[in-house]
């Protein structure tokens, strides 16, 4: 008796929990939930905590209310002058009418992604296409992620998506065009070592032409000073001598001879031949040359 | 003497005849205790009378002690970096910390969950084979400048968690969305920079650009992540063209070698040549103080000399001739050639005589006399030519 009534206790409580499992549902704050009676949405937009639902009849059916990722698969996108790059992006989405996404696509985030995908690649190709190389580079990121972000936010929300954002991560060229592209580096590269080169020699050959410069005219201008400082000596030579020896010019000569003669024949090595009947040796040979005179 | 003594006769201890049921319990008695406090519990009423009381209150006890553990299981402990954030039925009701021991209700009404707000992460963006950059791959650090160029950057990104119920619940997988972000906002930032200005001076500009860029994104995604720090670790040319890059840096390092080299030349120069003007300027002004000078001793000594001369002219004149033949004569070689003899061919061996005239310049052709007879200046040492007659020879020392 007291094992039937055990069971019976047990059958309870099972009971009770499946009842109460059946009844009650939490909704995380990551997830929205969606009842479902007989395949009739009756119930879509239920916020995180507990809610009731009909036990056996209602199915409830939860979707991620966070912001979810869709990476794009790179792509090869021609420009506006068909260069192609290579483009891949990442879309930030999430559900935002969760009846409309059930209902559209069955909830099935696989199929969601998918729609995604399309919209994404349709909209990277018609912006792409409009625009130049340096453009999608450079001037017009932001603006085309913008386009496609209101472009897709439009198309997914027939699906209950809303596009958050847009982005593209990388815009490259293709490997295959790499080389090229190295080789224009490479020889921007020689030019600007050749140009910093000539530069440095074009101020250096400038700094010593302009040092040489300066020491020429310093030198010429002291020599002009000295010659000058040297004439100014001479004239004044010329003018104490003149006065000097413009007493007695006669005289002058005498004297100056004199001592150009000692200057001149002051050397032992100097060798005269001399002619003995010079007038300095008139008493050489001839004492009483000059005696009469005397006598 | 011990209570429990086994086979002791007349059994006399403080549990009186208790004492055999309380014996080594068996597993059989353990169940049919269980089966009977829970027949007791559910009211039935026909196992042993005696026991109900004890089954009821044993019910209660262990009802208490399963709600009692329960309600412990509740408590958790929140570290100072932390917070905890706590769902009720999965709705976010509070967030407790930092620090300390806190209670929630347990499972299943409440749970909580930990998250470090304190710890700075980081994540490197570019590197090389760095799992974490996903699709990107093993080149994902090139990226394409403005002007085209491809240029590989590292990146490492620095955060912290912002705001703990938005990191958890607003975005699913917080850190890889930083990651795909930070891959597009650098290009963004990257994608509008020169090469050149990114490589040089534009290091730090590109990596503040990159964060505050960063921030804005993950802040329109309400993912709770603040970024502390966007650091550019490397900025660099492809490997490809490394080589051409570094001869430009050569190049520079040249050209202002170049510079230097000139600089240092004229610095060179120039004071020389100051220095070489100055000497000129100095001899010149030596030149006209000591010919000036000189011009005045001559000057005056002649003046002199002339004062005295003017007195006797003619006796003065005589003296003043002799002592000067004296002196040159006196202190010259010579060679006498008595011309009157009639022999009119004389033959004076100068090389002879001057064996170094060919070597030394052309001495002065000096007349000491109205002599039709070169003087040369010879070599003391000079031999007698045999031809010459009267000739004599002097040396002149004196």
């Amino acid at each position: 008796m007291t094992q039937t009534k055990l069971l019976a206790v047990i059958g309870l409580v099972v009971l009770g929990i499946i009842i109460v499992n059946g009844t009650v549902y939490s909704v995380d704050e990551r997830e929205r939930a969606v009842v479902v009676r007989f395949g009739q949405v009756i119930r879509y937009d239920d916020k995180p905590g507990l809610h009731f639902k009909q036990p056996f009849l209602d199915a409830v059916h939860f979707f991620p209310a966070q912001i979810l990722t869709l990476e794009v698969e790179p792509q090869q996108i021609p420009t506006i002058e068909k260069k192609y790059v290579v483009v891949d992006s990442y879309v930030k989405w999430r559900i935002a009418d969760v009846l409309k996404y059930f209902v559209a696509l069955g909830g099935d985030e696989l199929k969601a992604r998918d729609r995604l995908s399309q919209v994404i690649n349709s909209g990277l190709r018609g912006e792409f296409g409009k625009r130049t190389m340096h453009d999608v580079i450079a001037g017009d990121r932001a603006k085309i992620m913008e386009v496609l972000s209101v472009n897709a936010d439009k198309a997914a929300s027939e699906y209950g998506i809303e596009v958050v954002d847009v982005r593209i991560q990388r815009v490259e060229l293709p490997p295959q065009v790499r080389g090229s592209v190295y080789e224009r580096m490479k020889s921007e590269r020689g030019r600007i070592a050749k140009e910093l080169r000539a530069k440095g020699a074009e101020q250096a050959e400038k700094i010593r032409a302009n040092a040489e410069r300066q020491r020429d005219i310093l030198l010429a201008e002291a020599y002009r000073d000295a010659q000058r400082i040297r004439g100014e000596g001479d004239a004044r030579v010329t003018g104490i001598t003149g006065r000097a020896f413009g007493v007695n010019p006669e005289f002058y000569a005498l004297y100056r001879s004199l001592s150009a003669y000692r200057e001149s024949f002051k050397n032992k090595d100097d060798m005269l031949v001399v002619d003995p009947s010079a007038d300095f040796f008139k008493y050489f040979k001839n004492p009483r040359r000059g005696a009469p005179s005397g006598q | 003497m011990a209570w429990n003594e086994p086979g002791g006769s007349g059994g006399k201890d403080p549990w009186g005849q208790r004492r055999k049921e309380q014996g080594p319990p068996d597993l059989d008695q353990i169940l049919k205790n269980i089966r009977n406090k829970l027949t007791g519990l559910f009211g039935g009423k026909r196992g042993g009378a005696n026991n109900e009381s004890v089954n009821r209150y044993g019910m209660w006890l262990i009802i208490g002690v399963a709600l009692v553990l329960w309600l412990l299981s509740g408590f958790y402990i929140v570290q100072q970096s932390e917070r905890g954030v706590v769902l009720r039925f999965g709705k976010k009701s509070e967030i407790t910390g930092p620090g300390g021991l806190h209670w929630h209700w347990p499972f299943p009404i409440e749970h909580v969950e930990k998250v470090n707000v304190e710890q700075v992460s980081t994540l490197w963006i570019g590197r090389r084979n760095d799992k974490s950059v996903g699709a990107a791959g093993a080149d994902s650090g090139y990226m394409l400048t403005e002007d085209e160029n491809i240029i590989v950057i590292e990146f490492s990104v620095q955060y912290k968690v912002k705001d703990p119920g938005d990191y958890l619940f607003n975005v699913r997988d917080p850190v890889s969305t930083i990651v795909q972000a930070t891959e597009s906002a650098v290009r963004e930032v990257v994608g509008k920079s020169q090469l050149d200005f990114i490589m040089t001076e534009g290091q730090f500009e590109v990596a503040d650009k990159t964060r505050v860029l960063l921030q804005q994104i993950l802040d329109r995604y309400k993912c709770g992540i603040q970024i502390t720090q966007v650091q550019m670790q490397k900025a660099s040319p492809p490997d490809d063209v490394k080589a051409a890059f570094e001869d430009a840096i050569k190049a520079r390092e040249d050209g202002d070698r170049y510079i230097q080299d000139a600089k240092a030349y004229e610095n060179d120069i120039i004071p020389r040549a100051r220095g070489g003007a100055a000497r000129l300027i100095q001899e010149a002004q030596g030149y006209k103080a000591s010919v000036t000078a000189r011009a005045e001793g001559d000057a005056r000594r002649f003046t002199s000399i002339e004062k005295e001369y003017a007195k006797a002219p003619g006796v003065t004149r005589e003296r003043m001739y002799l002592e000067t033949m004296e002196q040159v004569l006196s202190s010259t070689s010579k060679i006498f050639v008595d011309l009157k003899g009639g022999n009119n061919v004389l033959y004076l061996p100068l090389e002879k005589l001057v064996p170094r005239a060919s070597a030394s310049d052309a001495g002065p052709v000096n007349t000491l006399q109205p002599l039709p007879e070169p003087m040369e200046r010879s070599a003391p040492a000079a031999a007698n030519s045999e031809r010459a007659r009267d000739s004599s020879r002097e040396r002149g020392t004196r």
